[in-house]
């Protein structure tokens, strides 16, 4: 337990130090100094009660993103679509949110998480069964749905779902009743962070606690040994794919029904694939989704703000962000030691 | 007229998609799964616009923009098969690393967010002398023919010969569908990879600079709107065979032609966009299936 504590420290620091040496250069490179930088940003982030919020308020659709990708690459599984379920999910709720009557009251908010999770966990479910059952390769197909998702919520939202009053490629607001608590006026931090924090703490939960779950990282593993110890790997798949969709669904919902309060075309600056470098940067953990969200939440606030303050482009952040993802990915033993694992580059070794 | 004005579009629209996919296509018979296309493509056309305004040369700006997509697709390369990082995450990494260097580059030394003009930049020339637009149909399309077009169509003819009938042809296809065999040889797989990852660079950086140079003559962010993406979606299509590919890569550049037309008529263009994606999703379900099929028998 030790040895894996120590990897996974390893595994957050690396990417980590690996980009903020990249950025550092590059501010360096431009004539700033890279420490008052990265101070400035931190003091952005986490300077006081208010900056922490707009943090957590930033992190707070990652902590669905990340989880809904943990889950499925914990398992061996490569889903790289949760980007189109949390868009399908984000519009089904605000649909619903907009079109039901304002008179359920509380009763809103639940219908509409409920039936987003529904949505996203049909639109993961269709790759995982072709997945289970034709060997339908899972990053191709999960790809390809989030350009149809797009695609499909894009002209939803510029044609038969366009608000008739205000401008251009947007739904129409919704409901009062259907907006999720704001915790912290006048931060955007909402009841959608407290949410995803549960969710973070039920996949923890699931993980150590429940035989499908343990089930689940044995199938990442070792499906060979899965399957001899009588363990559907089929089944397993699907079932990761459809608590995915539902993670990505609500998480859409939460941005939909909390942050945004209507649907649009730049719904998600690609939550889904920032998602993905979190839960790699986080190892799959619970624990390291729940940091590696905030870490990544507060590079997006604070980014905001460097830019308007010291007219570093904000485009650092995703500098950052993509170096973080391909180290996250890196096998720095193999660097190390060269040691000989047999299996082919690519799949496989993104399971802890 | 109409007819006349698609086939033009058409082939223009085509050019960049079937560049980037030869590329990909060569990469994916390595055994590499280039999801970093978008990236060097983007690359490729913001490095043709800086150096063709400043060389008034088409021809420099395209070595340039190929010289930028094999570097950079040969760093990414070795991240893979040296550092054993997986390529998909690699791959997407890649695109968001690169967009955001482009784009801090883009504010930080030229001071513009998103759109990069350049003065007299100098685009790809027609090579047919321009009086052949008299000719029926095709004239037009003939007329509009540039350097890069040319070049991507002789791939399409040249790549299967070079892929079956060389030594270098075998040890790439080798590389990627029998690595054991390239071990037993006694040849460095890896560098193979890494070869043809700086190959597919090469041809995605000269799709950049077709985006850039074939008319506009300026560089956007949102330049390449996915093509890399089609690109990948083409030769999974044509199932990594040239002519296939190429095929697919028509359809796909007559789509985003029409695309164009059908706006004015109302039809969503959102849903056009979509079929290239689709098509490649019914498509590996069909072929998934069909190999199930064949082993249970």
């Amino acid at each position: 337990m030790k040895g894996a504590a120590l990897q996974n420290s390893i595994g957050l620091a690396l990417p980590l130090a690996v980009s903020f040496v990249i950025s550092g250069l590059v501010l360096l490179g431009i004539g700033e100094n890279p420490f008052a930088v990265f101070s400035l940003m931190a003091g952005e982030a986490f300077g006081n009660a208010l900056r922490l919020a707009a943090t957590l308020s930033a992190a707070t659709p990652l902590l669905f993103t990340a989880t809904a990708t943990a889950i499925c690459f914990r398992s061996g599984v490569f889903n790289v679509g949760v980007e189109g379920a949390f868009l399908v999910g984000g519009l089904g709720a605000v649909f619903l949110g907009f079109t039901l009557p304002a008179s359920l009251g509380l009763a809103l908010v639940p219908i509409c998480l409920a039936f987003a999770a529904l949505l996203g966990a049909i639109w993961l479910y269709l790759p995982g069964a072709l997945l289970a059952r034709y060997e339908v390769d899972e990053v191709v197909s999960t790809l390809m749905l989030n350009f149809i998702a797009a695609a499909i919520t894009g002209y939803l939202v510029n044609g038969p779902l366009l608000s008739p009053v205000s401008g251009n490629n947007v739904t129409p607001l919704i409901h009062e009743a259907a907006f999720l608590p704001r915790l912290m006026p006048p931060s955007t931090l909402h009841a959608g962070f407290l949410i995803g924090l549960i969710c973070v703490a039920a996949y923890g939960l699931w993980c150590v606690r429940t035989p499908s779950g343990f089930e689940g990282a044995l199938v990442g593993l070792n499906k060979r040994f899965s399957r001899a110890v009588g363990i559907s790997v089929p089944r397993m798949i699907i079932l990761v794919m459809v608590l995915s969709g539902i993670l990505a669904g609500l998480g859409g919902a939460v941005h939909g029904l909390g942050q945004m309060h209507r649907f649009s075309d730049g719904f998600s600056p690609g939550y889904g694939f920032t998602g993905m470098a979190v839960a790699l940067l986080g190892r799959n953990t619970p624990v390291g989704i729940a940091l590696g969200a905030v870490l990544f939440g507060a590079l997006a606030s604070a980014g905001t703000t460097i830019q308007l303050f010291s007219d570093i482009p904000l485009d650092l952040v995703n500098i950052i962000q993509g170096t973080v993802m391909i180290f996250a990915v890196v096998e720095i033993g193999h660097i190390l030691h060269r040691r000989k694992t047999g299996g082919k580059t690519g799949g496989g070794q993104y399971a802890d | 007229m109409l007819i006349e004005q698609i086939l033009v579009s058409t082939l223009v629209l085509t050019t960049p998609i079937l560049l980037a996919a030869m590329g990909g296509l060569v990469n994916r018979q390595a055994g590499i799964v280039n999801i970093g296309l978008e990236a060097k493509m983007l690359a490729g056309a913001f490095v043709a616009v800086i150096v063709s305004s400043a060389t008034q040369s088409w021809l420099l700006a395209c070595l340039a923009a190929a010289l930028t997509g094999a570097g950079i697709g040969w760093v990414f390369s070795l991240t893979i098969t040296r550092a054993r990082a997986n390529m998909i995450v690699a791959g997407l990494g890649l695109n968001v690393l690169v967009a955001g260097a482009i784009g801090f580059i883009l504010a930080w030394v030229f001071s513009s967010s998103g759109t990069l003009r350049q003065p007299d930049v100098v685009l790809l020339p027609h090579i047919l002398p321009q009086a052949i637009d008299r000719l029926p149909v095709i004239g037009p399309a003939l007329a509009d023919l540039d350097p890069l077009t040319l070049l991507s169509w002789a791939t399409v003819l040249a790549l299967p010969f070079l892929l079956a009938n060389t030594r270098a042809g075998l040890w790439i296809r080798a590389t990627g569908n029998a690595p054991q065999v390239i071990r037993a040889l006694g040849l460095d797989g890896p560098t193979i990879q890494d070869a043809s990852t700086a190959f597919a660079g090469a041809f995605a950086g000269l799709a950049g600079a077709h985006l850039a140079l074939a008319s506009l003559g300026l560089f956007n962010e949102g330049l390449t709107a996915g093509r890399g993406f089609i690109a990948l979606a083409a030769f999974y299509f044509g199932r990594d065979r040239p002519f296939q590919t190429a095929m697919a890569c028509l359809l796909f550049g007559f789509l985003d032609a029409s695309q164009i037309r059908l706006q004015t008529t109302g039809f969503p263009p959102k849903l056009i966009g979509m079929i290239p994606y689709l098509m490649v999703l019914l498509a590996l379900i069909f072929t998934s299936i069909r190999a199930k099929r064949k082993t249970m028998i």
